[in-house]
């Protein structure tokens, strides 16, 4: 398994958080092939020392990815790259999809929509974004 | 409850006439790594001092793992590492014997993290602290506050007489120390560089009261310079919440804020007609935004 340390870099001064730089470099590494499905993202303790970064910010970046899906924390191994590129939404990503609609549709009928407003409202909501 | 290892409540401290404090209230629990900014004079030895029952409070309160600061019993002061600005050290002593020295005061002393720290920082332990440069001085004042793996650890400027490799040894120190979450640690400095790499808050100390404490990703997210154009000159400062600062150059307004959310640029558009480009800020930036 090689190790993936190397690859990373962050700039302090830059005005983008530190956690924010690296979930961007993760994505990026895996959008680029550098990354693949089953490597390990380098652990905390490691990452941190090497880039002299406090190991809760590189913490909370692999648990931002973790929660998106991008990567899992397996057991004995540490956080690993998940199958991506084609492969749709998480089922987590979803969730939360629908979490955010389910909201919406609470609002729409607490203020009187009908099953065709709700739908009407949605469909412009989907046409303003360009889909 | 939250468990506050540092507390102040409406700390005050004068000198003659002079008001340095004028009434800082900050908390710091458990774990919190803070970077202290301010400018040169704004009172950050002097809270620092306060904090550690170095100085008397004119008013107000300041205590430190549970304890009033001016009666800091030695079961508390046991489980604290200081760093002044000035490292006091004993001239005739060698820094062997200064380590021997201080290590004699503390039950629990990892003497192998010190010969490690002394050997990575290159301090040899047959040197005399006499003729131990600035920077050489302020490492010997850093590894005799991290060997008994303090609980609490305040420094004051640590990084001050520091090259930047030093630099970089002494927060590879302090992270590790930091790394089981469970130490808490306040540091003042002038590098903004090194609060953003090895702090998880940050906190301002201006006109002799705390004007920010944030965690650093939540400020970062928050605090944004803002370019409007467009309009016709519409806009007016009423309709940008956290107003820190405000420019105008013809056609262009500079704005920036402490309360950003993503909606705002969209809201600006659509009440103003005005196109908003957004800036990320680094912490200097932010600083110099609240001053």
């Amino acid at each position: 398994m090689g190790d993936f340390t190397t690859l990373f870099s962050v700039n302090p001064s830059s005005g983008v958080p530190i956690y924010r730089q690296l979930i961007e470099q993760v994505l990026g590494l895996i959008a680029s092939g550098r990354l693949r499905a089953g490597d390990e993202l380098p652990s905390v303790r490691q990452l941190g020392a090497v880039l002299s970064v406090n190991f809760m910010t590189i913490s909370k970046a692999w648990a931002r990815l973790e929660a998106d899906g991008v990567v899992l924390h397996e057991r004995g191994r540490g956080m690993v790259v998940q199958a991506v590129g084609g492969a749709g939404p998480t089922p987590q990503q979803l969730r939360q999809v629908r979490e955010l609609m389910d909201q919406a549709v609470v609002r729409g009928v607490q203020c009187g929509l009908s099953r065709a407003d709700l739908k009407a409202v949605f469909r412009v909501s989907v046409e303003e974004c360009g889909l | 409850m939250t468990e506050f290892l540092i507390e102040t409540q409406g700390l005050r401290k004068s000198f003659g006439k002079v008001e340095v404090l004028r009434g800082v209230d900050l908390a710091i629990p458990r774990g919190e790594v803070t970077g202290l900014l301010g400018t040169n004079g704004a009172g950050k030895s002097t809270l620092i001092r306060c904090l550690l029952g170095l100085l008397r409070p004119t008013g107000g309160t300041a205590s430190l793992l549970g304890c009033t600061s001016w009666e800091l019993a030695d079961a508390e002061k046991s489980r604290l590492g200081y760093v002044a600005q000035e490292v006091q050290l004993f001239a005739s002593f060698r820094v062997r014997d200064m380590v021997g020295y201080t290590a004699a005061f503390y039950s629990r002393w990892d003497a192998n993290l010190v010969r490690e720290l002394l050997e990575r920082w290159e301090l040899p332990e047959s040197k005399s602290c006499g003729v131990l440069s600035a920077g050489e001085r302020q490492k010997l004042g850093i590894v005799l506050a991290l060997g008994h793996r303090p609980e609490l650890l305040i420094l004051d400027e640590p990084a001050a007489s520091l090259d930047p490799q030093a630099r970089r040894l002494f927060l590879e120190s302090v992270l590790q120390l930091a790394a089981d979450g469970e130490r808490t640690i306040l540091f003042s400095t002038h590098i903004t560089s090194d609060i953003e790499r090895a702090a998880s808050h940050l906190a301002i100390l201006q006109g002799g009261v705390v004007r920010l404490h944030s965690d650093l990703d939540g400020l970062k997210d928050r605090v944004k310079r803002l370019r409007i154009t467009g309009g016709g000159g519409r806009l007016k400062a009423e309709d940008v919440p956290g107003v820190l600062k405000w420019s105008e150059q013809g056609e262009v307004v500079q704005v920036t804020t402490d309360r950003y959310s993503p909606d705002l640029p969209q809201r600006l558009h659509e009440q103003r007609g005005v196109e908003v480009l957004v800036e990320d800020l680094n912490l200097e930036d932010v600083f110099l935004a609240f001053h």
